[in-house]
């Protein structure tokens, strides 16, 4: 699976690079608009991420160019400007999602596994992770032959964790991820426990295993091994 | 208090008291000018008399001269060689009154024997003299009024104009508004000097403002950077093996206010975007859509909060505004009325064409409740809360001439949002 990612800020640029090298993704960086022209001509990729602020150029002329070009490619913008404009322009585009700076690596991880889900590119219609078996068209799950009764939001965590597999996420990141922008203030930490211990229980009296540790002081961490 | 109406209290007040001087001395004087010419002509009358005397010898048979009357009698004995002036009531049956009299009492001899003469002379012409005077002073003065209203009334109207109009200008000037203060230019030196002092000091004041703007915007956006990449190091190093409870919960502790920090940051940013009004796509929004919308993806929130959402009241309602910043309104103000609650409380939401209300149960506020909507007001046991969210509420309504208000009663928070007549289209 290849991804191009453009950003300009090399700091940044590494610990995305880093974070999806982890995820088993094959991850290119380009940190001008020219780079990234010649990349995005030259070769062709599931995904890329693309920084709309580039030094020499606007991200945006790099999201039209490989609408054009490649309109199977999955696009995520990723952008320090919080301008709506901006983000109706980019989805007007054609870009599949946006994301404002800064931003959990985890989110990232997250968004583009459901993009490549969407645009299916590896042709699966389920995803397996130990005993759970996810239905994204259906948002069902099912742990050997028993479906799981999940509300909207213990389906999202499921899919956040699973799309995280092995990595620890800490309390903010699940909660920004489950509320957005309503996390501000509602006490919205505590929740994330109360869903957490929900949905492990859930997984746990349909026959599955208990999948979702507790790493003590930093958040949870989901894995099959 | 006008400065024309202080103006002319004081010139009514001079003018008053100068009148009443005026009245007083001029009374006086006439007092003292009739009274000698009344004692002239009663001073004729005996000289005449007494020529008289002299020359024939015998009393004249006259009881009037140019006096009002002349009355003899033999003088007793006691009051021989007498002569004085005085004033006296004279009882009138004609009029019925009093009348006031001058009187000239004096002794003559015919023959070695002696008479008393008196002499009167009515003084009624010096009070009709009198009353006329004031009468006159009065209606001088009754003009004198009119004339200075009538002349207040055009300083008003055309010297006194360019400063009301600077004054106009002056209020409606708002920094926000960027526009420099253009004030018309005027004839009267003095208002000249003040426009100019004016437009010097607001022109200052708003390159300063700019100034400031600029930076906050510039550092607001130039930190969203290095927090990404702060964020992004530091999730990278909690994936890492072997990592001692310690150093777990050091990493937390960064990790959660590098994102608090970002919040709050973005926040700002909003705040100032807004602020810069570069939300300019405006439709009309269909705010009951919107508040269903978000009271859908709340209500979760609100039942983990053991909040009860009453059914909300809403009438159709279009408003002319961004959408974004409809939804934020909403969202806020939501969200507020949660935080701000007691488990089991009620959150009640009423739109009509004139206003939103949001009411909800909670404890009363600590805080005064004109600062509520300052940036950076929250109540201390809301953690987590950045009180920047009714800040933006705020802001918004600025921009779009709503006015919020606030109101507690009976255990319940009420905030109400009144839209403008005509931005409510519905």
């Amino acid at each position: 699976m290849k991804i191009l990612l453009i950003e300009d800020e090399q700091a940044l640029s590494s610990s995305i690079l880093t974070y999806l090298h982890h995820e088993g993704y094959n991850c290119e960086a380009a940190a001008s608009y020219r780079e990234a022209r010649l990349k995005a001509s030259d070769y062709t990729y599931a995904c890329v991420i693309v920084d709309l602020t580039l030094p020499d150029g606007n991200g945006l002329e790099i999201v039209r160019l490989l609408k054009e070009n490649n309109p199977e490619t999955g696009i995520i913008i990723i952008s320090a400007k919080n301008a709506l404009d901006d983000k109706v322009t980019g989805l007007d585009l054609g870009a599949d999602d946006y994301m404002t700076k800064p931003f959990h690596l985890s989110e990232l991880n997250a968004r583009l596994r459901s993009l490549i889900r969407r645009r299916n590119f590896n042709g699966q219609k389920t995803i397996r992770a130990g005993k759970l078996e996810v239905f994204p068209e259906q948002a069902a799950v099912q742990v050997e032959e028993t479906t799981l009764t999940l509300t909207k939001k213990e389906y999202d965590l499921l899919l956040f964790f699973i799309s995280n597999q092995k990595r620890v996420l800490t309390k903010d990141s699940i909660a920004e991820h489950l509320w957005g922008d309503h996390v501000e203030g509602l006490d919205s930490l505590d929740f994330v426990y109360t869903h957490i211990k929900n949905l492990r229980r859930k997984i746990v009296e349909a026959g599955g295993e208990d999948y979702i540790q507790t790493v003590y002081g930093l958040g949870y961490k989901f894995s099959c091994s | 208090m006008r400065i024309l109406t202080k103006t002319s209290l004081y010139y009514l007040l001079v003018s008053l008291l100068v009148f009443l001087i005026g009245g007083v001395s001029f009374y006086k004087i006439m007092q003292i000018e009739i009274y000698d010419e009344v004692d002239d002509q009663l001073y004729t009358d005996q000289v005449n008399i007494l020529g008289y005397i002299r020359q024939h010898n015998k009393l004249p048979s006259v009881t009037s001269g140019i006096s009002e009357a002349i009355i003899v009698r033999e003088a007793d004995e006691v009051h021989k060689g007498i002569e004085e002036l005085s004033d006296t009531l004279i009882f009138s049956t004609y009029d019925d009154e009093f009348v006031p009299f001058r009187r000239l009492t004096f002794t003559a001899y015919q023959n070695g024997k002696p008479y008393e003469y008196t002499i009167l002379k009515s003084l009624i012409d010096f009070s009709d003299l009198f009353e006329s005077t004031m009468l006159a002073m009065g209606w001088i003065f009754l003009l004198l009024l009119v004339g200075m209203g009538v002349v207040n009334y055009a300083i008003n109207k055309y010297s006194w104009r360019p400063f009301y109009d600077t004054l106009t200008k002056v209020k409606s000037y708002g920094l926000s508004q960027h526009k420099p203060l253009h004030l018309n230019s005027s004839s009267t030196t003095e208002f000249q000097e003040l426009n100019q002092v004016l437009q010097a000091m607001t022109a200052k004041i708003h390159h300063d403002y700019l100034n400031l703007k600029e930076f906050t915007e510039n550092a607001s956006h130039e930190i969203q950077t290095p927090l990404a990449i702060l964020n992004s190091k530091i999730e990278l190093f909690m994936q890492s093996e072997n990592l001692t409870q310690q150093q777990a919960k050091l990493l937390e502790e960064m990790y959660s206010s590098v994102s608090r920090l970002s919040r709050l940051n973005k926040s700002l940013i909003l705040l100032t975007r807004i602020e810069n009004r570069e939300y300019k796509v405006q439709e009309p929004i269909p705010l009951h859509l919107v508040i269903q919308e978000q009271l859908e993806q709340l209500q979760e929130m609100a039942s983990m909060h053991q909040l009860i959402v009453l059914p909300p009241q809403l009438e159709p309602t279009f408003i002319l505004m961004n959408q974004g910043l409809a939804e934020m309104l909403v969202s806020n103000l939501l969200t507020n009325a949660i935080r701000h609650n007691h488990e089991g409380g009620t959150i009640q939401v009423s739109l009509s064409p004139q206003e939103l209300c949001v009411e909800n149960t909670g404890e009363a506020l600590e805080v005064a409740p004109e600062l509520l909507f300052a940036r950076f007001m929250s109540v201390k046991d809301s953690s987590g809360s950045l009180g920047i969210g009714l800040a933006l509420v705020k802001k918004v309504c600025e921009i779009y001439a709503m006015t919020p208000s606030y109101a507690y009663a009976n255990g319940k928070h009420s905030l109400c949002i009144r839209f403008q007549q005509k931005a409510a289209l519905a």
